[in-house]
């Protein structure tokens, strides 16, 4: 820990007229040259961030649009916010055998650590680029699969690593 | 008595009968012993290969289980040898094994599993690909077949032909193309064959009831009494936040040894919240007036009315106890679940019998020299009744005769229903009638005595509904007019907090 002594009282203007200086210089700077300017009109201007950047969660699909998701509660069992809630159920198909009937995910609970996405074995859930979450009504922060999957910014769904019928053909 | 003798386990010395095998030996030392196809109340298989053990003087290594204990060997499964042939068992097993542990419903109990993360988590040496074959294979109503996971340790089949003796099981094909299966047309129907999902060491086995309801680790256990039946098997429930989800015997070698029936498997919905009677109430014809359970038995006026008690055997030893002494009564009418077939036995485990003390409910009786009376005496002396209470079954389902019985209680003046649950028909009575809910066996402490006269304890796990109460407070809220049931150490020390939610917080 490190201690600052104050400065003596007598001397304080002098800090004083130090800040202003600073905050003038920046004023100035921006007023003539304002593409340089680093703050952002927000609502209208968006700052990107980098590809690894762990926002909202995505679900994946297969080819055919169904989930990849196998209903194995890995994600479920690490979430340290426990904010993920899934009910699984028998798929038709015996080669998928377990499927989630619903994925739900607490947004508000979510603390973006990333370990769902970690923990998944099949790629089926990921955390995307977006970061904006207001909603209106506190019971829109309760994600679900129609949202998580085919919300209409992923324009049809975001296709998984892994495919079913790959991995069968390559007999693991 | 046999004669013992001694041998040396991984440096521990032990003394165990004759003709004990090794790993029975491995099991009293506890010592940990990788095994899949031995189960202690099965025959011997030695078909796993993985129970290896190196023994002194002995050039090779030994299975354990087909391994008979001699005077004076000396025995070891931590050398490297034992463990590099462990780990090449594994290998061969797992060679078409798919590894689909985050579908498999097994995962966290599985053997083979906790075998794969002590022995094995290697890339397999295996360059062909793994043999396919039928997946969700229909067994009949109860059970679903994997034949990919399957690794052929022969316990379901051992089963079926030693225990069960139905035989429905079998392994077909050869070499890597063995998978184990029915005849045609003849399903696996049994009541004991859910037994053969618990023995399975992987998930080839899965119980359709069971299958992707719950992951294992989410559950905790706690030993309890089975109360199906008058048996008593010894069973392990499985319960979490939102309720009781399996059965599963546990070991007793005077009752069940290791199994149950698929009847009792089932004891567990009527525990659950949802279905419950939540408050006590008051029906009348004109109104239905909602109360809580002390309400409801300080506005019960006992004094000076002629009572009739109707018992049946799903409560504690305890519990009758503490109502018999309190209602003096010269008789009591029994309710049996089916008259007709209640002395049934399937020269097993299940009796026709369904309650779990019926045994204790005689005791107390014959203790106090009661005359204990059948349900059709009581439609003759029911009009002479002010009052008649019934301590209902725990369970309604075990009891087909429940409508009928229920409308003659219904003829009574008044009308006082102990149970868990509820019932329509007592909802619109034309006099009145009492519903107080009472606990189930999950939730409170006491003592339940078999068929054969086994007194066997049970443990209050947790509370589920916060409104129920055992006979034993009944009485003993009757007796004081107190509410606070955790003055009274007795009592206090039989209550639990409740651990159950309906659902689950959110917005």
């Amino acid at each position: 820990m490190s201690v600052t002594k104050r400065p003596k009282k007598s001397r304080y203007l002098i800090p004083i007229f130090g800040g202003m200086l600073l905050t003038f210089k920046i004023l100035l700077k921006n007023l003539f040259s304002r593409k340089k300017m680093l703050t952002l009109n927000y609502p209208e201007e968006h700052y990107k961030y980098g590809p690894r950047f762990k926002g909202n969660h995505i679900l994946t699909v297969k080819k055919d649009g169904s989930l990849r998701c196998t209903a194995c509660m890995l994600c479920a069992t690490n979430c340290p916010a426990n904010c993920i809630r899934i009910t699984a159920d028998e798929h038709a198909d015996p080669n998928v055998e377990k499927y989630p009937i619903s994925y739900e995910i607490d947004i508000l609970r979510c603390v973006f650590c990333g370990y769902c996405e970690e923990a998944c074995p099949v790629d089926a859930i990921r955390m995307g680029p977006e970061w904006q979450t207001a909603a209106l009504n506190g019971s829109n922060f309760v994600y679900d699969i129609k949202h998580l999957a085919h919300r209409e910014n992923l324009k049809g769904g975001v296709q998984s690593v892994v495919d079913d019928k790959e991995r069968h053909k390559a007999g693991i | 008595m046999k004669k013992m003798i001694k041998c040396t386990i991984n440096n521990y010395p032990v003394e165990v009968e004759e003709g004990t095998t090794i790993i029975q030996a491995f099991k009293k030392l506890e010592q940990e012993i990788a095994h899949y196809c031995w189960h202690p109340g099965l025959s011997i298989a030695g078909v796993c290969r993985l129970c290896m053990v190196e023994i002194e003087g002995n050039n090779k290594l030994q299975i354990a289980c087909n391994t008979v204990v001699q005077d004076g060997m000396v025995i070891t499964n931590q050398s490297q040898k034992v463990k590099d042939t462990v780990r090449w068992g594994l290998e061969f097993h797992l060679i078409n094994h798919p590894l689909d542990c985050p579908i498999c419903d097994q995962a966290g109990e599985c053997v083979l599993q906790e075998q794969y993360m002590k022995f094995g988590a290697y890339q397999p040496l295996m360059s062909e690909d793994k043999v396919k074959k039928r997946k969700v294979v229909d067994l009949g109503s109860k059970i679903v077949l994997d034949t990919e996971r399957c690794i052929l340790c022969a316990r379901c089949t051992r089963f079926t032909d030693e225990i069960s003796k139905t035989k429905e099981l079998g392994i077909f094909n050869r070499g890597d193309r063995s998978e184990i299966g029915i005849f045609k047309n003849k399903p696996l129907e049994n009541d004991y064959a859910l037994n053969t999902v618990d023995i399975c060491p992987v998930g080839a086995l899965t119980s359709k009831k069971f299958r992707f309801q719950q992951r294992v680790w989410y559950l905790k256990k706690a030993p309890s009494v089975c109360t199906g039946c008058s048996t008593g098997c010894n069973i392990d429930v499985y319960y979490n936040e939102e309720g009781l989800w399996r059965i599963r015997p546990r070991h007793n070698s005077s009752i069940n040894q290791y199994w149950m029936c698929d009847k009792g498997r089932e004891t567990f919905k009527h525990v659950n919240p949802s279905g419950r009677l939540k408050s006590s109430f008051r029906h009348t014809a004109e109104q239905t007036e909602k109360m809580t359970t002390f309400q409801a038995l300080q506005t019960l006026k006992l004094d000076s009315k002629k009572i009739g008690l109707v018992l049946t055997g799903s409560y504690t030893c305890e519990e009758y106890d503490a109502f018999l002494d309190f209602f003096q009564l010269h008789s009591i009418y029994h309710w049996k679940n089916n008259p007709k077939n209640f002395e049934d036995y399937d020269n097993f485990l299940i009796r026709g019998d369904k309650n779990p003390n019926t045994k204790g409910l005689l005791e107390s009786i014959n203790k106090r020299q009661l005359k204990l009376e059948d349900c059709t005496q009581l439609e003759q002396n029911i009009s002479h009744l002010d009052l008649l209470i019934v301590c209902a079954p725990e369970n309604h389902k075990l009891y087909p005769c429940l409508e009928e019985k229920i409308n003659l209680f219904l003829k009574s003046k008044e009308l006082v229903w102990i149970s868990p649950h509820s019932h329509t028909l007592l909802q619109k009575p034309i006099n009145t009638v009492w519903t107080i809910p009472s606990k189930t066996y999950f939730e409170k402490t006491g003592t339940f005595i078999n068929h054969h006269g086994t007194r066997q304890k049970i443990k209050a796990v947790a509370s589920i509904v916060d409104s129920a109460r055992s006979l034993e407070e009944i009485i003993h809220i009757l007796k004081t007019g107190q509410t606070d049931l955790t003055q009274i150490a007795s009592i206090r020390d039989k209550m639990k907090t409740n651990y159950f939610m309906e659902q689950k917080g959110s917005l």
